[in-house]
């Protein structure tokens, strides 16, 4: 019981998921801030933005849905905090059963849907639009992503994320052998993140803040940290489905070397971020189903006919 | 798909400064747009008359941020040729030079806007930090970044010392090297190109029928240029090329600017190298014998029209400014028609909006 | 090769930008260095100044006003709420009295209450009012 408790308060579940998320906003905006050759903030910066938010008046438009608004982002919290709890840590996994794979893809998803109904109950205009893309955005990245998602599953012949990222010790890390898979899943996290060159649904210059134009104070606290944790849980995923040393090299050089690849992940989205511009929507549309899924395909034939 | 209202309204992330455009949009395709302007509206040209000419040089330098020194290039120059002085040659040619890194820094600032608004805040910053360089050079020179206070009826205010010359032809160096490698990025970058190819191709016909002048007309085809057809005096001895590009869309108008950049730098180089000694102003009479005269010079948006008439005494009669923002903003809602959302920032972006200059 | 380097030419202007330095300075804590012409403060040189009244006419902002009564007896005001900081003052003096520092300016929560009397020459009892 006390175990249970630990795992889900401080290791690896909201202590420690909190803190990585803040973590990877920091290194995010350092990042970004030196590639525009400007100092960045310091490392307390997300920290102090979310007690700022808290101490902001939180209001919404007259026919907003107050309850929705106030249940999606506390909803969306808990499933990727539900997620981060299934997602191993330089090997170490509380918890795992046979299909947890597909059980973390799902509940990452909730947040986005959680996004657009955001987008659909707060009664602006800016909202609506932001809501709109996102779901068009999420049918043209999330097949992709499946697809090369289960990459790993099949050559590994199992659904489990433990046991996946354990059988590497033997075979070696899957990137070598799917490294399309990797990049499709790279482009997936980026759209499921929604950060550029996938930001569509919250492009600043086109509407202004997408569903989330209207929250503010606490409610918009929360959304953040959804974010961040979005992102360090998908992170840790794409680690442990690809590149997982956990098993290869002594088990004290497992956690750094986790955590090395963590921040050279959040290296690849920053610089993404940084290259390219911002996709239309039906661009990305057409990028998404004439590339990627037959590339997505592509692998994942290669990778059963590499079995077999 | 039912349709939907959106105001572009005063305040957004998209506007420099307060514009209200009411689209009309049905999923993501943009019907149609209103226009509404006024919200800079400060009554330039009243205020004007209730002051002398001198205070009448500061008042048009502050009309707008971007391109305020040729705004006072061309009301002195007007109010020169009410007196009837013949300045000397320096004076034409320090005017110059300010004119030519005023349109250089005035392309880049745009430059950096555009790459904002389609998501690369990369190129943004890396541009406003060419840029920087520019406003150096001209804060050592006039003691300004944005209000350069150069001019002054019958001259300029400040000189040229022996270190300023080779200071501005390092700095133009220097700049021509960073230059070729924004030029570089641009070009061959893939997803610029792909979000403004295309985008809201305008015709020389469209261009004629709203009067539409500067980069945005050259890229339809339009060969008008004010430094080539009405020249201010050091331009008919300069050699310089005008920029056209024949499609009419977002990319052209792109092209354009960047290889105007590219003019400008040459030009700044031959003004440095040709610059002859004299004197800086001559003395300039506070009464203005009675007359009317237009004067035109080329902004770094277009043709800039002033209309100056005096009844002879201290105070203007009537200044009528004609900035060459209010026709580009005339085409703005034809080209708003049949194209995404997303498309809107890459359009408002390529008319290079001044609505200080618009609203005056 | 070629080609490759010109597509991923923004890629190497990244890793340029993280190995070089920011270009932005923190300003309260660095000095900053102004150029030696910037139009800075507004310092008057009393020795020179006459009270001819020319910068007062040309100053586009209404930020100097004269008080002027006799040859000797004058006062100028000046106000650095309304300066635009343009130096028509400057260039309007025949004498170059009146002139920029270049010092920044100061900054203060409440700009109408700075009035600098920059030259006085009235009576005693003139100032008591």
């Amino acid at each position: 019981m006390a175990e249970s408790l630990f795992y889900l308060l401080i290791f690896p579940g909201i202590s420690f998921q909190l803190v990585c998320g803040w973590f990877f906003e920091w290194f995010d905006r350092k990042l970004q801030a030196r590639f525009q050759r400007r100092v960045g903030p310091r490392w307390f910066q997300p920290l102090a933005d979310l007690l700022k938010l808290f101490s902001k008046e939180d209001l919404l438009p007259s026919g907003a849905n107050e309850f929705a608004a106030a249940a999606l982002p506390l909803v969306s919290l808990g499933a990727v905090l539900t997620a981060g709890v299934y997602v191993p840590i330089a090997g170490f996994s509380p918890a795992s059963f046979e299909g947890d794979l597909i059980v973390i893809v799902f509940l990452l998803s909730v947040p986005t849907l959680a996004y657009y109904l955001a987008g659909i109950i707060s009664a602006g205009i800016y909202s609506v639009l932001g809501g709109g893309r996102s779901l068009l955005q999420f049918f043209s990245y999330e097949v992709p992503l499946l697809v090369a998602l289960s990459g790993p599953a099949v050559m590994a012949g199992s659904w489990s994320i433990r046991e996946i990222s354990s059988i590497q010790a033997e075979m070696g890390p899957f990137i070598l052998f799917q490294p399309i898979g990797f990049i499709l899943a790279v482009v997936g996290l980026i759209g499921k993140l929604k950060r550029s060159p996938l930001d569509i649904p919250k492009a600043k210059s086109e509407v202004v803040a997408g569903s989330l134009t209207e929250f503010g104070g606490v409610k918009l606290a929360i959304w953040n940290t959804v974010m961040n944790i979005q992102a360090v849980v998908g992170i840790f995923l794409l680690v442990n489905l690809y590149s997982s040393w956990s098993g290869i090299v002594a088990p004290v050089l497992a956690v750094p070397v986790f955590f090395l690849e963590s921040v050279l992940m959040i290296f690849v989205l920053s610089a993404a971020s940084a290259v390219f511009a911002r996709l239309r929507i039906d661009q990305l549309a057409g990028l998404g189903w004439k590339v990627l899924v037959p590339l997505a395909l592509l692998q994942l034939l290669v990778v059963i006919l590499m079995g077999v | 798909m039912d349709k939907m209202n959106i105001p572009i309204g005063p305040q957004h992330p998209l506007l420099k400064e307060p514009l209200r455009l009411n689209i009309e949009i049905s999923g993501e395709r943009v019907l149609g747009g209103i226009l509404r302007l006024g919200y800079v509206h400060r009554g330039i040209e009243k205020l004007a008359q209730t002051r002398n000419y001198n205070q009448n040089v500061s008042l048009t330098e502050r009309v707008c941020g971007i391109c305020s020194h040729v705004h006072t290039t061309t009301f002195c120059r007007a109010v020169e040729a009410l007196l009837g002085l013949e300045l000397p040659e320096r004076v034409h040619y320090i005017r110059a030079l300010m004119c030519e890194m005023e349109r250089i820094h005035s392309h880049l600032l745009w430059l950096g806007i555009l790459a904002k608004h389609i998501g690369l805040e990369m190129v943004f910053m890396h541009t406003w930090h060419d840029r920087e360089s520019i406003l150096d050079v001209m804060e050592e020179l006039s003691g300004g970044r944005v209000a350069h206070a150069v001019n002054q009826i019958g001259g300029v205010r400040f000189d040229l010392d022996e270190d300023h010359g080779p200071m501005v032809d390092s700095t133009v160096k220097k700049l021509k090297v960073d230059y070729e490698e924004l030029l570089d990025v641009i070009e061959h970058d893939t997803t610029l190109k792909a979000r403004t190819q295309g985008i809201a191709p305008l015709s020389a016909e469209d261009m004629k029928k709203y009067c539409v002048v500067g980069p945005v007309a050259r890229a339809s085809g339009v060969d008008v240029d004010m430094r080539r057809d009405d020249p201010m005096p050091p331009y008919d001895k300069l050699d310089f090329q005008v920029i056209t590009h024949p499609d009419g869309d977002a990319w052209s108008r792109t092209y354009v600017r960047l290889q105007e950049i590219r003019q400008s730098l040459h030009l700044c180089k031959q003004i440095i190298d040709d610059i002859p000694e004299g004197p800086i102003s001559v003395r300039a009479p506070r009464k203005v014998p009675a007359g009317e005269v237009v004067m035109r010079s080329e902004a770094p948006r277009g043709e800039l029209f002033y209309y100056l008439r005096s009844d002879g005494s201290e105070y203007p009669a009537r200044l009528k400014i004609r900035t060459p923002t209010l026709p580009a903003l005339g085409i703005l809602p034809e080209q708003l028609s049949e194209i995404h959302i997303a498309d809107i920032p890459v359009v408002l972006a390529g008319i290079d909006l001044c609505i200080a200059c618009a609203d005056r | 090769m070629q080609w490759l380097k010109k597509r991923m030419r923004l890629l190497l202007a990244l890793v340029e930008a993280l190995t070089g330095e920011a270009e932005t300075v923190s300003y309260p804590k660095t000095e900053l260095e102004l150029p030696k012409g910037y139009r800075g403060a507004i310092q008057l040189d009393e020795e020179k100044c006459i009270g001819c009244g020319l910068c007062v006419m040309d100053c586009p902002a209404h930020g100097l006003e004269l008080e002027k009564e006799s040859k000797s007896v004058y006062r100028l005001t000046y106000y650095p709420a309304r300066c635009a900081y343009c130096g028509q003052c400057e260039r309007a003096c025949h004498r170059q009295a009146i002139t920029h520092t270049n010092q920044l300016p100061g900054s203060t929560t409440d700009p109408e209450s700075i009035i600098v009397i920059l030259k006085d020459q009235k009576e005693q009892e003139d100032s008591d009012e």
